[in-house]
């Protein structure tokens, strides 16, 4: 009796999560779904294929993809050194030094865009994939350095301390102790990184100047234009890279939770 | 060690954004066609252009596309915009910092637009009736050589022609019973009350001014006094003018509590039976919507008997273009007899009118080819002679924010 109300629990929460998915899918392959038809009568897979097909869509993944991956990796390299200090030592302006690392994500982006914009268009940054990614690293900073600095907060350094008196080279200690104990974290930082990139509109369309196009760029101007079909489509599609990336990434993280239970 | 990892990775990066290709910036003569067409060969025109409808990025890419690829070697880049402010912006910001070789080459562009670019002196200049193909325009008419009240001043070429008109559901709706003046869509409206209601007048929300501008030039009788501003002429008939949205405000969808605030969202209601009519700028009526399957197949064209407005939307070039001789031919393309006759065919999906004045056309394919199209605008346009009967044109560029800013202030806050 106990089970099956939480087998029906269960039931309801997927069902919940997977409703907006369900509903764009109907949108998606339907048109002319009009009030007061409670289901679409015409399907039709027209929209979805010439969006596939859109030379465009195709290109602007693909650059998304290449720029949220950069990023993830820019962030992360960036966030590590910031988050083992702040996460391992207590000093006068710890305090000062979070919120200055939080204030990307307090300050409007349209401001820091603005600005941005200007200067990137000064120095030549402007329209690169270059530029796009900078700006991207402004809003991702404040997530990874959080996710890692927690991870370094539970971090005991005598891990490395061992490693160093029996003989490990700084190298061997950062690669074989530190990373392998942060791993989890590292993963679910990269992971933050690469959604706030892959979503990016405003820093995108203001450092990109129409040069660089990535999905929301195609999304938001579909959106604009107010056709369910199209936006439903691309919305798939724009979702598609985050879930496959949270599958596989989700797997990694369970391994690893298995592994630190065993060893304890 | 880390740290010059890093900074290696992040010079090397900054050096490979520097090392971009120089655009190209060959030598041209607008006088001389010749040396454009050389000079844009190869070149990449970078098109930023509003990107909502499938249907028009279709044609754009299809049609100019194709075109600009197998006759000139120009490859179209089309940027689809969510406003094409964000085009205005962009080569705003440039000029702030100075950049002298921007990112745009061309603009599908708006009158406010136009302006805000023209007042900041960032548009190329002396070219647009220096296209071949601008033989077949009608500069002499104040529709064409005014963009929204302002002249064009040779600093934008005619893409297409369009009409305010309203849509209806043949099959809800008998064209019989349709109100065919805005006296009479008062009465209409409040005979079917809650059925009917207008885009709110402002930005975004142009065919709502274009609706609220036709009721003007019906109440003070005459569209023609409108053309030059006059405060006294304003003053005399702006409260009438109130006086009809209120009067016709209880009888609207929610009692107008609240309005749509852009086509699309008309569309909506019109579509999910919420309402009973739509607007429209299309010379194909419903045609495009019903191909883009945002509208029942039933979805008709109609207008009223007079105060349709009409007008021209332009494509512009920024003082900076990186590509300007591929913008060129770009521009003559748009204005090429053959795809003019193209655009107006409701199949191809753009379902503008035409920017060319065909008795301008000499070849005799050509006109051909446009006769045939203007007669083939299909069911869901409205009868071309019933357009040319109704058609005004559009009034002084001052009154649009007296209409706007009045109708929030006397309307939709009363």
């Amino acid at each position: 009796m106990k089970q099956g109300f939480t087998y029906l629990f269960r039931f309801l929460l997927y069902l919940i999560l997977i409703a907006p998915l369900l509903l764009f899918a109907a949108y998606a392959f339907s048109t002319r779904w009009f009030f007061p038809q409670p289901f679409p009568i015409e399907w039709t897979v027209g929209t979805f294929q010439r969006v596939v097909h859109d030379s465009q869509t195709l290109s602007s993944m693909v650059q998304g993809v290449g720029i949220a991956f950069l990023v993830s990796v820019l962030s992360l390299l960036l966030a590590l050194p910031a988050a083992r200090v702040l996460g391992l030592r207590k000093f006068r302006g710890r305090q000062l030094a979070w919120l200055l690392i939080f204030i990307p994500s307090i300050v409007p982006p349209l401001a820091v865009g603005m600005g941005l914009n200007i200067l990137f268009l000064r120095i030549g940054l402007a329209g690169t994939i270059t530029g796009v990614v900078l700006a991207h690293i402004i809003p991702t900073l404040p997530y990874t350095i959080f996710t890692l600095s927690s991870a370094f907060a539970r971090f005991d350094e005598n891990y490395e301390f061992q490693a160093l008196a029996l003989g490990a080279s700084p190298l061997q200690i950062f690669l074989k102790v530190t990373l392998r104990m942060i791993t989890p974290s590292l993963v679910v930082a990269a992971l933050f990184a690469f959604l706030i990139s892959w979503s990016q509109y405003l820093l995108t369309l203001l450092i990109g100047g129409g040069q660089i196009i990535t999905l929301p760029i195609l999304l938001f101007s579909a959106a604009s234009g107010g056709n369910p079909a199209t936006i439903a489509a691309l919305s798939l599609l724009f979702v598609a890279p985050p879930v496959l990336v949270l599958a596989f990434t989700a797997r990694s993280l369970n391994q690893h939770g298995n592994e630190i239970r065993e060893q304890y | 060690m880390k740290r010059f990892v890093f900074l290696f990775v992040v010079l090397s990066l900054i050096l490979a954004a520097c090392a971009s290709p120089a655009q190209s910036a060959s030598e041209f003569d607008i006088n001389n066609w010749d040396s454009v067409l050389a000079a844009a060969k190869g070149q990449t025109v970078n098109w930023y252009i509003w990107g909502g409808s499938d249907s028009i990025n279709t044609f754009v890419d299809n049609f100019y596309g194709a075109a600009l690829k197998e006759q000139y070697d120009i490859t179209l880049n089309r940027v689809p915009l969510a406003d094409t402010a964000d085009a205005v912006n962009q080569v705003l910001s440039e000029k702030q910092a100075g950049k002298e070789i921007g990112a745009v080459d061309l603009i599908w562009i708006n009158g406010e637009n136009f302006f805000t670019l023209k007042q900041a002196d960032m548009l190329h200049k002396d070219w647009a009736q220096q296209l071949p193909n601008s033989q077949y325009v009608n500069w002499d008419n104040p529709a064409i050589n005014l963009d929204f009240g302002r002249p064009v001043d040779n600093m934008e070429s005619p893409w297409s022609s369009a009409q305010f008109q309203f849509i209806y559901d043949s099959a809800r709706t008998n064209e019989d019973e349709l109100p065919r003046s805005y006296n009479e869509l008062k009465d209409w409206a409040c005979a079917h009350p809650g059925r009917f209601t207008y885009i709110a007048p402002g930005p975004g929300g142009f065919l709502g001014t274009r609706f609220a501008k036709g009721a003007l030039y019906e109440i003070s009788g005459g569209a023609e006094q409108w053309l030059s501003f006059d405060q006294a002429l304003w003053d005399q008939w702006s409260p009438e003018l109130w006086n009809y949205f209120n009067e016709l405000e209880p009888c609207l969808w929610r009692n107008g509590e609240t309005y749509p605030k852009d086509e699309s969202e008309l569309v909506n209601l019109f579509s999910n039976n919420e309402v009973d009519l739509s607007m429209t700028n299309d010379i194909t009526g419903a045609g495009r919507w019903i191909t883009d399957g945002r509208m029942p197949e039933t979805a008709r064209a109609f207008v009223f008997d007079n105060y349709m407005i009409g007008d021209f939307n332009y494509v512009a070039i920024p003082l900076n273009a990186p590509n300007k001789a591929a913008a060129l031919v770009l521009a003559n393309l748009l204005l090429d007899p053959k795809l003019q006759a193209a655009q107006i065919l409701p199949a191809n999906g753009f379902g503008l009118g035409y920017a060319i004045d065909v008795n301008r056309v000499t070849d005799t394919t050509a006109l051909a080819a446009l006769q045939e199209s203007a007669s083939t605008l299909g069911d869901a346009a409205t009868p071309a002679s019933e357009l040319a009967k109704s058609l005004v044109g559009d009034s002084a560029a001052e009154y649009q924010n007296l209409l706007e800013q009045g109708w929030q202030e006397n309307v939709l806050q009363k």
